[in-house]
């Protein structure tokens, strides 16, 4: 069979202007495979996809979803013979991929260029100056104790986050549909979906294929905790939630130590508990990653600005939440105000943008591996 | 006008015995100083080179019959360098001269070494087996004389050798030497050292019983090597049928040697026919990044490739572990035609290691700069004093000749200048 190769020479260049600039150090030895603890034996990965991206061959690199089994371990990139990085190039294409399937292309774009960064963390800091506008708190804030729905009241808080959620879901929902029609062109699928689901996403909570990992295997712990810390938080806002209008429709009332009704919460109380927990695992977590990242870079590369801004604004979360609440309890309203603000602007900014951030990587992480598995690989 | 017409020669192997009888034999007195107790250097240690894969001793011995011969090389072994001053036409070296406490009433009979209770790993041999404080380290060495490993021998204390030998040829009291010589040029020819395998961490860092390298696959096929030139593995004894060969294992490598290191595609297609005509039965396979034939050894290369036993694989074994139920080193690599991982057992394994300069181990006795890796940059070295062969470059025994020969005339200008 005689295939004619098209080499999109743009494609290359985007990969390497995306992180992977030693791309073309790579002579085609393989060690990358052989010491890789992830890949499957048959058709083993980085060693093909470093051709394939040296050749410019976009539709082999961005419907395979092999790229997304790779965890950059970086164990290919430390015992490379040419410096040329493959966890650091497949960390690239990871990142095209992402801009290749959200929609608008535009935002994707903006989200992946340090320059639009002042631009789009302008719409959140906007939006909450003008909710504060409304309630008149631009100039003076709130009197008396410091009560956070005071400044931003709740169904603004609502609207405004249940309105980025449902735009990301619906960015992620196009993206996703678009990347498994890719992937499934010319493979056959077989198995139960279902189980397939549960198995992988099984995987994912163990942590298990991070801890095949040699030279990165610290990354286990750090991303265990953000992740788990993720959960958490969502359980504990799905809570807030409950607390709410549990209470607000329901007319519940306070019982044991569940303190239905607004915040803020006693600190004895369970959704405060598994709150704050959380809230410290993801600082911890985060500040792990980023530990980690400076230990690593020798040997597994400096990472790019699109690594660094997910870091950076999940570290800011952490760290402006954790500061909201002391601020608040020590009663320093100056301080306390504008760092809820910042929390919010951060939280926003994660949470909009996230279909064309890494933290789509997600949501297409898991969808490659459901779909690896499924096509009976992985 | 040169106050000296000497040309000094440090380094007894095969580029350094060529510049040394060169330069004699075109009317210039030569001094020929070798750190080791005998002369041939590395091309001593082969079973067979190229380019006429004759057994060493078919050149070597012309070149130790035309230094006895010429008259005019002054060769002394156990001789290191210790200092250089002066310039061209008027150097003044100092040489320091370990004692081999045996003189040349030695008549090579062996009874020093049957009597010698001292046993230590024989490093002419690469450690594939012991030999004894008081040693030769092979019927045809030069000088056919034995040392006496002054670092091991218990000396006097013991002396068991001085009782043995008939002929009053050991003499434990020799003290060190410092000799001094005004010579009008200097040839540097201190070679290279196979690159150390401790460092292959993933290719199992020396600690695998059957994994061996080039160097040592050579003196195991070398009728002088520790097993008559059976080819035996190492753990048992054992003939191995089936062997892997393990290309740029440190060469072509930024986390080891980055660069390739010339002579180990040679080597390994080599080593396959060595196999391959002892054991009709045997298999080899070579797993390579690109397989480098320079020149005409391309020709030896399709020979080779047309043996159905010897199998060529693309893809870099970058993984070795021991099976030590069987003794079979396992291997891993992908083979990149089939794009497949590929783990496989064999009877033995051969890693093809790089050269690295002798400088890494200790410098050149004059002011140069070096490579990263430690060649020598001949631009740099002061006048009247030539690096030759693998000092600067890896190269084939071929082409050291050649630039021994080409720097021997160099030397010779320099003494008439």
């Amino acid at each position: 069979m005689t295939e004619q190769i098209k080499p999109d020479l743009n494609f290359i260049n985007s990969v390497i202007d995306a992180g992977g600039e030693s791309l073309k150090k790579c002579f085609q030895c393989a060690t990358c495979t052989v010491v890789c603890g992830v890949t499957p034996d048959d058709r083993p990965f980085p060693r093909k996809e470093m051709v394939y991206a040296q050749w410019g061959l976009k539709d082999k690199l961005i419907s395979n979803p092999d790229i997304w089994l790779c965890h950059q371990c970086s164990d290919c990139t430390a015992h490379c013979p040419r410096g040329a990085k493959p966890g650091e190039v497949l960390g690239a294409i990871r990142k095209m991929t992402i801009k290749h399937y959200a929609a608008p292309a535009a935002l994707a774009n903006m989200v992946a260029d340090s320059k639009y960064l002042l631009m789009l963390l302008a719409l959140p800091v906007i939006i909450f100056l003008m909710v504060i506008a409304s309630q008149g708190h631009l100039t003076s804030f709130p009197e008396g104790k410091i009560v956070y729905s005071k400044f931003v009241p709740i169904p603004f808080i609502d609207g405004i986050f249940t309105a980025a959620f449902i735009f990301a879901a619906v960015a992620f929902l196009g993206g996703i549909k678009k990347y498994w029609a890719d992937m499934s062109k010319g493979v056959e699928l077989k198995g139960d979906l279902a189980g397939t689901v549960k198995e992988t996403i099984m995987e994912i909570i163990s942590h298990k294929r991070f801890d095949k990992c040699n030279v990165a295997k610290d990354r286990s712990l750090a991303h265990l905790l953000v992740f788990f810390s993720f959960i958490g938080l969502a359980i504990t806002t799905t809570w807030c939630v409950f607390y709410l209008y549990g209470n607000k429709l329901l007319g519940i009332e306070k019982f044991a130590f569940f303190n239905f009704g607004a915040s803020p919460y006693p600190l004895y109380d369970p959704l405060k508990i598994v709150g704050n927990i959380s809230a410290l695992a993801l600082l911890t977590g985060i500040t792990l990653v980023i530990s980690n990242r400076m230990k690593n870079k020798e040997k597994a590369g400096e990472g790019s600005y699109f690594d660094w801004i997910f870091i950076v604004v999940i570290y800011v979360i952490a760290a402006s939440g954790i500061l909201s609440e002391v601020l608040r309890l020590a009663d320093i309203a100056p301080l306390a105000y504008p760092m809820y603000f910042v929390h919010l602007v951060f939280i926003f900014f994660l949470f909009a943008y996230a279909p064309f951030s890494k933290m789509a990587h997600m949501v297409y992480r898991t969808t490659a591996m459901v779909f690896a598995k499924h096509s009976g690989r992985g | 006008m040169a106050e000296s017409k000497k040309v000094l020669v440090i380094g007894g192997g095969f580029s350094g015995l060529t510049a040394a009888v060169e330069t004699a034999e075109a009317g210039s007195e030569v001094v020929l100083v070798e750190k080791t107790p005998f002369f041939g250097g590395r091309v001593t240690q082969l079973n067979k080179y190229f380019p006429k894969l004759c057994p060493p001793n078919c050149g070597l011995e012309i070149n130790f019959k035309r230094i006895k011969n010429s008259g005019d090389i002054e060769f002394h072994t156990l001789a290191e360098v210790e200092k250089v001053s002066g310039q061209e036409g008027n150097f003044d070296v100092t040489v320091k001269k370990t004692p081999r406490y045996v003189n040349d009433k030695c008549v090579g009979c062996n009874a020093c070494a049957e009597a010698c209770p001292v046993e230590i790993p024989n490093e002419f041999n690469f450690g594939l087996d012991k030999t004894k404080a008081a040693y030769i380290t092979h019927n045809q060495a030069f000088p056919f004389i034995y040392a006496i490993d002054g670092k091991h021998c218990k000396g006097k204390a013991c002396g068991k050798c001085v009782e043995a030998c008939k002929y009053g040829a050991i003499d434990l009291d020799m003290k060190p030497e410092t000799l001094t010589f005004k010579v009008g040029s200097i040839i540097l020819a201190s070679g290279w050292d196979p690159y150390d395998v401790a460092k292959l961490d993933t290719l199992g860092a020396g600690n695998i019983k059957n994994v061996i390298t080039n160097m040592q696959m050579e003196r195991l096929a070398s009728p002088n090597g520790p097993t008559g030139g059976k080819i035996l593995r190492p753990s048992d004894g054992k003939e191995p049928k089936n062997i892997a060969f393990v290309q740029c294992a440190g060469s072509r490598d930024e986390n080891h040697l980055p660069y390739c290191s010339f002579i180990c595609c040679m080597a390994s297609l080599k080593q396959a026919t060595y196999l391959r005509e002892q054991y009709p039965d045997s298999k080899a396979n070579i797993f390579y990044i690109d397989i480098r034939t320079p020149g005409r050894y391309e020709q030896f290369y399709w020979k080779v490739k047309e043996d159905p036993n010897i199998t060529l694989t693309k893809g870099k074994i970058a993984k070795i572990t021991d099976d030590p139920a069987t003794g079979n080193p396992i291997v891993e690599a992908e083979d990149i035609l089939s794009g497949k991982k590929i783990k496989q057992a064999f009877d033995m394994v051969v890693l093809a290691t790089g050269m690295v300069p002798s400088t890494s181990a200790s410098k050149v006795p004059v002011e140069v700069s070096y490579t990263p890796e430690g060649f020598v940059l001949p631009a740099t070295l002061k006048k009247g004093v030539y690096a030759v062969g693998t000092l600067k470059s890896p190269v084939d025994v071929a082409k050291s000749v050649q630039d021994a020969t080409g720097v021997a005339i160099k030397s010779i200008q320099s003494v008439r200048r």
